[in-house]
């Protein structure tokens, strides 16, 4: 399943923003073991952008297609089928309950396609150092205990394409180096394309195709 | 217990208003009075209401041919027939036997409107004896108030063996004598019966003429406690034997209680369930952030109505089936110990009532579901 981008830009945006950037205004194609890193920085559209490609937000100008079907068609029960089984995100923003445990909150989005067993939750969370906070809610957890039960709730859906948007921005380097590992053996697995969008240049991510957006 | 359930969803005591009403308008519809009726159909007889303006004004106190016709065309009408009365002089006695006479109106009516009609009911020209139909009542006042005159009571049998005279004089002083027999008591119509070919011979005899003019009428109705023949009747200055239609008067006042109490209830209904939809609003409203991380997460909104919805059925079910048994109970209790088990009214409601019970329900889940997926496709991710 392919993802097209043709002439992309926010409807906020001035077309001049198309000149300086290597996504606004272009038209772009990516497929399945693709691994996409977009240099973003701060006021450059990237949260627009993820939100787009998510279908959160229409306030854009051009097409964005998955799978040759333009995503200005969708009702919103298509997004809930797209968001279940074709594309997977991690918000910058994180969007957890906090009410809810840690494992509540990924036991959510597992209980709604199941892609793994419930063994698997607990043994991601023990890979990435959250296992002992499984139990806890997701309000009292610290930012990057909570940025790391969003990225395994993430994987815990099929999908073809998995949404970073910054996502280890509240991690330090090693356990932003694990979470990376994770994410790519499982786009692996489902040979999916990984679209990660952050402020830098990041080493542990082994991206196929760069752009500065 | 009903504050309970008011309290819990203040939305759904209607249920009860909407099912009493249903449930008591039932046994009223039902009841009938018996007496006056026969092969399902009830016989009223009616005049015209004579009043200090019409009075000694024959047209304006009695009916015509046309009015009869028009009567006739009523829905709520299955059959008319005039009550002709004589023009000439009647007089009855009873010859030696008793020393009774008396002046007396005589009438004939259409046979099919008689509730006994004997075989020997007729009468052609020349022939001297005249059977009558008498109304029960009649024999019943001769037997309360005949022994203060020195009267024997008499039965039924023993008045029909009692030869009497008729008499019967006109303008001309003409005069001839018959022998009258009575063959038949009649509950239906208080009055003397002649067959009709004696009256309309003694009529054009007599008095050289037909009766034109007809004061009373007979009606043969499937229902005389219908409110829309009370109000037919009532328009048209029509006056009707008040114990044949009292309950149907009654019953007029119930239905006008029972259609007030009705429109009552829907507005109720109507009332509650825009309670209720502010209450969902709410409901939503609190759960705003939750509803929208759902729907981003890949929960589809339909699902998630459906879900929503299907959680206040149990509620919904439970509210009802309260409501129900109440009026159940209600409906017992009156009917045991206030109406002291009358049998025109049922112990139990009726099976409207259940009826009503589930459209109700219906409407609850259907109004919800739709609220809630409105609410649910406009708290779509932003």
């Amino acid at each position: 399943m392919p993802l097209q981008l043709t002439n992309l830009l926010p409807t906020y945006f001035d077309a001049s923003r198309k000149n300086g950037s290597e996504i606004w205004g272009k038209e772009h194609r990516f497929d399945a073991g693709q691994y996409i890193k977009i240099i973003a920085p701060s006021g450059s559209g990237k949260s627009s952008l993820m939100n787009f490609l998510y279908g959160m937000r229409t306030t854009f100008s051009g097409d964005i297609r998955y799978n040759n079907k333009s995503i200005l068609q969708n009702s919103d029960e298509d997004w809930a089928v797209i968001r279940r089984e074709t594309v997977s995100i991690v918000f910058q923003d994180l969007r957890l309950f906090p009410q809810q445990s840690v494992l509540d909150n990924i036991e959510i989005k597992r209980q709604l396609q199941p892609y793994h067993p419930s063994e698997k939750m607990k043994e991601m969370a023990e890979r990435l150092g959250i296992a002992d906070k499984l139990t806890s809610k997701c309000g009292n957890c610290s930012y990057g205990e909570q940025q790391r039960t969003a990225i395994i709730r993430a994987m815990m859906q099929p999908f073809q394409f998995l949404l970073l948007d910054e996502p280890f921005s509240h991690l330090d380097d090693a356990n932003a180096q694990k979470a990376m590992g994770l994410m790519m053996e499982e786009a692996q697995a489902r040979n999916a394309c990984i679209i990660l969008a952050d402020l830098e240049r990041l080493d542990h991510y082994p991206y196929t195709q760069l752009y500065h957006l | 217990m009903v504050a309970l359930v008011f309290l819990y969803r203040p939305g759904h005591w209607n249920t009860a208003i909407a099912g009493i009403a249903a449930d008591v308008y039932q046994p009223a519809a039902d009841a009938k009075n018996g007496s006056i009726r026969k092969d399902g159909f009830d016989f009223i007889s009616i005049t015209r209401m004579v009043s200090n303006s019409t009075m000694g004004q024959k047209e304006k106190n009695s009916f015509t041919q046309e009015m009869v016709d028009s009567i006739r065309q009523q829905p709520f009408i299955e059959d008319v027939a005039p009550l002709e009365a004589n023009l000439f002089q009647v007089e009855l006695s009873a010859g030696g036997i008793l020393p009774f006479s008396t002046n007396l109106f005589v009438e004939s009516i259409e046979d099919r409107f008689l509730d006994t009609l004997p075989p020997n009911f007729g009468w052609q020209p020349g022939q001297s004896k005249i059977p009558v139909i008498v109304s029960s009542d009649f024999l019943e006042i001769f037997n309360v108030f005949g022994p203060s005159y020195g009267l024997p009571q008499v039965s039924p049998e023993t008045a029909s063996g009692i030869p009497v005279f008729i008499t019967v004089s006109g303008d001309a002083g003409r005069e001839e004598t018959f022998a009258g027999q009575i063959v038949a008591f009649s509950d239906r119509i208080n009055s003397v019966i002649v067959p009709k070919s004696f009256l309309d011979w003694g009529n054009v005899t007599f008095k050289g003429k037909k009766a034109a003019y007809f004061s009373r009428l007979y009606l043969k109705t499937k229902d005389a406690n219908d409110p829309a023949l009370l109000s037919y009747l009532d328009a048209n200055g029509f006056k009707v034997n008040k114990d044949k239609t009292k309950f149907g008067r009654m019953k007029q006042v119930f239905e006008g209680i029972f259609t007030g109490l009705g429109v009552f209830g829907i507005l109720v209904v109507i009332l509650a369930l825009l309670l209720f939809s502010f209450y969902l609003q709410l409901v939503i409203a609190r759960s705003r952030e939750s509803i929208r991380l759902l729907l981003m997460l890949g929960y589809s909104p339909n699902w998630l109505s459906v879900n929503f919805t299907r959680r206040f059925i149990p509620v919904y079910i439970g509210i009802i089936v309260v409501a129900v048994l109440l009026i159940a109970i209600m409906q017992y209790v009156f009917h045991q110990w206030v109406m002291y088990n009358r049998p025109e009214l049922e112990s139990w409601p009726h099976w409207s009532v259940a009826l009503v019970a589930v459209a109700l329900l219906i409407l609850s889940i259907v109004a919800n579901f739709s609220l809630v997926k409105k609410r649910m496709t406009e708290e779509k991710a932003v």
